[in-house]
């Protein structure tokens, strides 16, 4: 994918942001501009907490090739605190010693390096949480 | 009625010495010759990623010509995984609104020209490449194995009851003539084979593989055709499958199936012969529970109980399925018909079905995003 296909989501990628239904309060990740409850087209953008518990996970030991050199790689469904679901890395943690239901939180990390002429892509991963979230 | 004439595939392998013009060239001959036509009015290809894989687009054009029949309407669809049911979808409606008596359709995906890492990036292209794969570089294994975890964790199912499903597989595909893996398969190897993307296994994941899959669509029962289309419905779901309500159950199967069994007017006790997208098995337990099969978290036992076995209650995936068949991704929903239409015929060989008479073939794109049902009747 080119520069500008990231830059267009810089915003959405460092600070987790979604959409807000106005009208039935509804919170879309990815962000929609149409709430799929109501069909409502009154959205606004709201950051998502970030911290959550781990839902479900894997491990990719076969990735897709701009993913290669990074394998193998935690990615998770994480649960946030607000119920809204986000798919990301999971980072700082042995893959091996993963398991379900650990707090995690978010971090901006380096997702990918395209190479010399290309850019470096950053963006939301989540680690196991360094210390209890408030809300738990 | 849209009535099914003509039917033929090529063997699911590697085919070195072909190309994809080869492969729909084959399986294109074997349906027409087999419904007594030289010619057709449209055609309707059912590809997945010829673009990415094979270096080419423009296959409706190019088969059609390949044919000996350029001049007549010819175009793709694409539905990522469930592109063939999708072609047979639309070829449907075509014939049934009146505007074609007769149509073509030819699946087919030439893989192997690609190394893996390029295939597994195009599989991943059924998936949002915005907000699914780019941010996190997930795999569409690992997309089904984020399922495949929280499946046995909501349930309490073991891995081995999941794997079942790659056994019966292979079990089937030991008599099925054009199976890209005829050898069988324990439960024990599935669980000792390396991991893909934990927590599936090699052995339950589908295979890639060169293959393409054709059947002739017509207004009219003609020559000795026997099997007629009895509902035909393509459904779609929320594209991100974390963003879901319920990540273990396929939406998109649930509405298809609802309006395939009103359609066909049938029941889920009707079915004589299923096939279902089972790309890895957790997709092939999953599609029981939707299709109305098993109670939900009771899919992975019904095949562990041998249930969906060739003389069990309800024989699913009788030509191996797509881990033992093989899985030419675009090819795959017309293999599914011509299954059927094999088992509907009474020409399925060692791997008859008694009396079979109502077939129903799932087909998936993506993990869910789009699902193409079709119920055949033999008549």
């Amino acid at each position: 994918m080119s520069a500008p296909f990231y830059w267009r989501d810089k915003i959405i990628r460092y600070r987790l942001v979604a959409s807000k239904c106005k009208s039935c309060g509804t919170i879309h990740f990815p962000p929609k501009k149409i709430c799929k409850k109501c069909r409502s087209k009154d959205m606004e953008e709201v950051e998502l907490p970030r911290s959550g518990k781990l839902l479900t996970f894997s491990i990719v030991r076969y990735p897709p090739e701009e993913f290669v050199e990074y394998a193998p790689y935690a990615v998770g469904v994480v649960e946030l605190e607000n119920g809204v679901r986000v798919l990301a890395q999971i980072t700082d943690a042995d893959v091996e010693e993963l398991r379900t239901g650990i707090e995690v939180e978010m971090v901006v990390r380096k997702i990918k390096d395209l190479g010399e002429r290309d850019i470096i892509v950053y963006g939301y991963k989540f680690r196991p949480a360094l210390k209890r979230s408030s809300s738990s | 009625m849209v009535h099914i004439i003509g039917y033929g595939c090529t063997p699911v392998k590697e085919h070195w010495d072909k190309g994809i013009r080869e492969l729909a060239f084959e399986a294109a001959l074997k349906a027409l010759e087999k419904a007594g036509i030289d010619k057709v009015d449209a055609l309707v290809v059912g590809n997945m990623s010829s673009g990415v894989l094979a270096g080419q687009e423009h296959l409706g054009a190019l088969i059609a010509d390949e044919l000996g029949m350029s001049g007549i309407s010819a175009l793709k669809v694409e539905a990522a995984c469930a592109s063939g049911g999708a072609a047979v979808h639309s070829a449907y409606a075509m014939v049934k609104s009146g505007a074609y008596k007769r149509v073509l359709v030819v699946g087919v995906e030439k893989m192997t020209d690609k190394l893996t890492p390029q295939v597994t990036s195009a599989l991943a292209m059924a998936e949002d490449q915005r907000f699914t794969v780019s941010p996190t570089g997930v795999s569409f294994v690992a997309l089904n194995a984020l399922l495949h975890r929280l499946y046995m964790e909501r349930y309490g199912v073991k891995p081995e009851e999941v794997a079942a499903f790659a056994v019966n597989d292979h079990k089937h595909a030991v008599n099925s003539p054009h199976a890209q893996y005829r050898n069988e398969i324990t439960v024990e190897q599935v669980m000792k084979s390396p991991m893909v993307a934990d927590p599936i296994h090699l052995l339950e994941s589908s295979p890639i593989g060169d293959g393409a899959a054709a059947v002739v669509l017509s207004s009219e029962p003609e020559g000795d055709s026997s099997v007629e289309i009895a509902a035909s419905v393509a459904a779609t779901d929320v594209f991100c499958l974390f963003s879901r309500e319920d990540m273990l159950s396929l939406r998109a199967t649930v509405l298809a199936a609802k309006k395939a069994y009103e359609q066909a007017k049938i029941s889920p006790e009707d079915v004589d012969v299923l096939e279902v997208h089972d790309a890895f098995s957790i997709l092939g337990a999953i599609a029981l529970e939707d299709l109305g099969f098993a109670e939900r978290g009771q899919g992975a036992k019904m095949a562990y109980e041998g249930e969906t076995l060739i003389g069990g209650k309800l024989p699913t995936n009788t030509f191996g399925g797509l881990k033992a068949r093989g899985h030419p991704v675009g090819a795959t929903g017309v293999y599914q018909i011509v299954e059927l239409c094999m088992q509907l015929s009474n020409e399925a060989g060692k791997n008859q079905v008694p009396d079979a008479n109502v077939g129903l073939a799932q087909n998936v794109g993506g993990v869910g995003g789009t699902v193409v049902i079709h119920v055949l009747r033999g008549v």
